[in-house]
């Protein structure tokens, strides 16, 4: 429960990076109360991490730039006070698991803090159990932090930050590398720890549906200045400002929202699927739910000619991880297909097979009849293009031109080609006013746009992307998926390795689900989103919107095979309304 | 790719031992590699280092990827002392036949100077295991800590911890890059030397940007930490002797002491080869 003493008070922020053109925060004032629980949503490059950082002190005082205004926390200026006694009071969380564990044992992760701010061993000695005990990772103590899942990874982290029993906890998009349950898992163990505790948490996420559940307000920042602050339940339901600064609202709004627009007036826009569902109950009497007809399975059978072809492939790796266990999966001409999993599922080893770059230890893997371990890496690329997770270690060359144009010498190709697929390229990419960019002087959406474009100058048959919408805001996600689409229309077989589930209806047309290095289910994707038992054994989570037809179609006894919001609200009419 | 120290995996009478027990034992095997020249001794020691590091859980194929990488050296180190090693040689055992343009009946391979040859490889086989031996088998924190003890200041300490941590990150950000560039059809196996070396050198710019982006992402979550690098801190392990650290101090103590006073009084370790003068 909040108390009405703030912990954190920002008066009059103004902040600019050494080498930023412009102010990345501007005038922000904002009073955030003991025990309360603040969400934080924004679009890319609104200023939201600055802000995270500003509150322990990392923003001037590692960065440097001017600042102006100040920041007090538990009563400590941030300009006053070192990092080391900020970090305190104010723990952060950020968004790479990877980056943020540094040592070699989970105990010793959570020592690290606890032994820069001479705790003394006795103490630390209760205070690491207590931790790991908060975020249910005790028995775990001796694992090196490699060996843990990336939802235990991230609570590790948390675990650390608690240890210093800091009063904010700050989680800078926690959950965006993490697949649904581990986020569930990790946001579920924070709201314990705001309830019990009564510990301020600020969370900044993109992903509406956790925002909605768990914050208790939510602030907008955008430009680098806050738009507007409420509670979830007004912030979701304003659809308009949402799409202004490049947001969405949680599928279940999204829905009542469309429904609203349709004179249905529920009494309340719902956020949270729970409230959905009683918002349901409520208008249940004015409305009818038409059935949707589930699909023709003849009609969803792929009809290409066989393009890829995996039979019986296990891979172990040096270590002795096996990370497939007797895969096989068929890849036809044309198809759009997507690859879902948890975190070590076994998606990027797969496709790693089809290029070459990992052997089968057993089985084969066939390109058009042809063992793809009988070809070179860059013979197989001109055929298949693959856009691996981190753009900046695909990125060589000083000038977006000259990235999009590198491999093409290499496939012998002559010069005025060479003009024509880049300059088609840029154009498909929108980058062709960037040509005379550093790459890396674009923003990482950007970036990844540029070595996209670099992989279609080769113009290759299929197209993999990893995980292309992993730290991209929802638009800019939507914009990589847009290009892949377009690229399925123009006759390219792509496949997408993903775990944002609610991104793919209207891209992708059939699903592989993995788990633990085997396919667990290979459907069409409005059959597989709707097996949901299935996909949390794998610990996905089917999207927000299926999860709550289902409970409409359970409770009306239809059948509702629905991927959107827009599908579900097309199928509800008025009682006296024909169908 | 992470640091993984053979203690994590593995407990070896090595991984129990304190770090400066490990470091006294490091000392005294670069004292001897230096002190003796006999090849028989510096064999015996190389020997007995490699057993060790079997002993302490440092796989078989890791001694050998030493010796394979090193093997050129060791092919140059054999010619040269076997050929030119005029301080040594004596004995011919074979000469450039007179023929032979130039050098003809002018070369002698000694069997003195492959013997010496022999014990400089030996000696750099020691240099170069003793090092895994005592690294690998210490857990970083318990390193940072013995470090700290025999006096190093903290930020030296953590730094060359840091550096144990993070060079396995930046060889999978190679192996990445490098992928990239396969990806986009450069056949690195077809190109001859000054083409692949043009390639690798494409490298460097994502290498480094991504090395410099790596570090203060890092940097920003030590000081998030409330690191500071100021050795005013506490630790979690304790650096304590134990009888078996003081056993092995004293045996390494008495043995350099020994080898010292033998080398002296009855010149132990002189270069010699048995049978030969």
């Amino acid at each position: 429960m909040a108390s009405y003493d703030p912990v954190v008070r920002i008066e009059n922020l103004s902040y600019q990076y050494p080498r930023s053109p412009g102010f990345v925060l501007r005038d922000i004032n904002l009073s955030i109360r003991k025990g309360e629980f603040l969400g934080i949503i924004g679009p890319t490059g609104a200023g939201k991490t600055t802000l995270c950082q500003a509150l322990n002190g990392i923003v001037p005082q590692f960065y440097g730039g001017r600042f102006f205004g100040h920041v007090t926390v538990g009563g400590l200026d941030t300009l006053e006070f070192p990092i080391s006694i900020l970090a305190q009071r104010v723990a952060v969380v950020f968004q790479d698991p990877e980056t943020q564990l540094i040592a070699n044992s989970v105990e010793d992760e959570v020592a690290f803090g606890l032994e820069n701010v001479r705790v003394p061993r006795d103490e630390m000695r209760e205070r690491i159990p207590w931790a790991l005990e908060i975020m249910r990772l005790d028995g775990m103590e001796k694992k090196h932090p490699s060996e843990l899942s990336g939802g235990e990874k991230q609570k590790l982290a948390i675990a650390a930050a608690l240890a210093l029993q800091p009063e904010v906890l700050v989680l800078d998009e926690p959950t965006s590398q993490l697949d649904p349950v581990g986020s569930q898992e990790v946001l579920a163990a924070v709201r314990e720890l705001n309830a019990q505790l009564g510990m301020t948490v600020i969370l900044v996420s993109h992903a509406s549906e956790e925002m909605a559940e768990f914050v208790d307000c939510v602030a907008i920042l955008a430009n680098g200045e806050f738009v507007d602050i409420d509670v979830p339940d007004r912030i979701f339901a304003r659809a308009d400002l949402l799409r202004q600064y490049a947001l969405r609202p949680p599928q279940v709004t999204s829905f009542y929202i469309q429904l609203r627009d349709r004179s249905f007036a529920p009494p309340s826009i719902p956020v949270t699927l729970e409230k959905a569902t009683q918002t349901y109950e409520a208008i249940r009497t004015q409305i009818k739910v038409n059935p949707l007809a589930a699909p023709d399975r003849a009609a969803e059978e792929p009809s290409g000619s066989l393009l890829l072809s995996m039979q019986g492939v296990e891979h172990v790796y040096p270590d002795g991880t096996k990370a497939l266990r007797g895969v096989s999966l068929d890849v036809r001409e044309g198809e759009y297909l997507v690859i879902v999993g948890q975190n070590g599922a076994g998606k990027t080893t797969l496709v790693k097979h089809f290029l070459h770059l990992l052997e089968p230890t057993v089985g084969q893997v066939l390109l058009n009849g042809q063992d793809v371990c009988d070809l070179e890496v860059s013979e197989l690329a001109q055929r298949i293009g693959f856009v691996a997770q981190n753009p900046d270690n695909q990125i060589f060359n000083t000038t977006v031109e000259a990235e999009v144009a590198f491999a093409l010498p290499n496939l012998g190709i002559g010069r005025a080609e060479l003009a024509a697929r880049v300059e088609e390229s840029l154009y498909t990419m929108g980058l062709a006013d960037y040509r005379k960019w550093h790459p890396l002087a674009l923003p990482k959406g950007d970036r990844a746009r540029v070595v996209i474009a670099a992989v279609l100058a080769m113009r290759p048959d299929v197209l993999i992307f990893d995980e292309p919408t992993t730290g991209q805001d929802y638009y800019g996600a939507k914009r990589i998926l847009d290009v892949s689409r377009q690229l399925h229309q123009a006759g390219k077989t792509v496949i997408v390795i993903t775990h944002h589930l609610y991104l793919m209806p209207g891209y992708a047309e059939r699903v592989v689900v993995m788990g633990k290095g085997v396919i667990v289910l290979d459907a069409p994707i409005r059959r597989a989103f709707h097996e949901t038992a299935l996909l949390r054994s794998t610990y996905l989570a089917p999207p927000q919107i299926v999860q709550f037809a289902q409970g409409i179609a359970s409770r009306e006894n239809v059948t509702l095979p629905i991927l959107t919001p827009e599908e579900l609200a097309a199928c509800i009419t008025g009682r006296r309304d024909k169908a | 790719m992470t640091w993984r120290t053979i203690g994590s995996v593995r407990k070896s009478p090595f991984t129990q031992l304190d770090f400066r027990s490990k470091l006294m034992i490091m000392f005294l095997a670069t004292f001897l590699a230096f002190l003796w020249e006999s090849p028989t001794l510096m064999g015996g020691l190389a020997l007995l280092i490699a057993v060790l590091c079997l002993i302490a859980g440092i796989r078989l194929s890791y001694l050998g990827n030493v010796l394979r990488l090193m093997l050129p050296f060791y092919g140059l180190l054999l010619v040269t002392h076997g050929f030119w090693n005029t301080n040594v040689g004596r004995t011919p055992v074979w000469i450039t036949p007179a023929a032979w343009w130039l050098i003809g009946g002018k070369l002698r391979l000694t069997v003195e100077g492959l013997a010496y040859g022999f014990m400089v490889i030996f000696r750099t086989l020691t240099l170069v295991l003793v090092i895994p031996l005592v690294i690998f088998t210490t857990d970083l924190n318990a390193l940072i800590v013995g470090l700290v003890r025999i006096r190093v200041p903290y930020k030296i300490a953590f730094v060359f911890s840091a550096t144990l941590r993070f060079v396995p990150l930046l060889f999978e950000e190679i192996r990445a890059i490098a992928e990239a560039q396969r990806l986009r059809g450069l056949a690195v196996e077809k190109m001859n030397l000054l083409k692949r070396l043009r390639v690798y050198s494409r490298i460097a710019v994502p290498l480094i940007l991504g090395a410099m982006t790596r570090s203060q992402q890092i940097e920003v979550v030590l000081a998030a930490k409330a690191f500071s690098g100021s050795p005013d801190r506490t630790y979690r392990h304790e650096s304590s002797l134990r009888a078996a650290d003081y056993i092995v101090l004293v045996l390494c103590f008495g043995a350099l002491l020994a080898a010292l006073l033998l080398r002296v009084t009855t010149g132990l370790g002189r270069f010699g080869l048995p049978g030969l003068r």
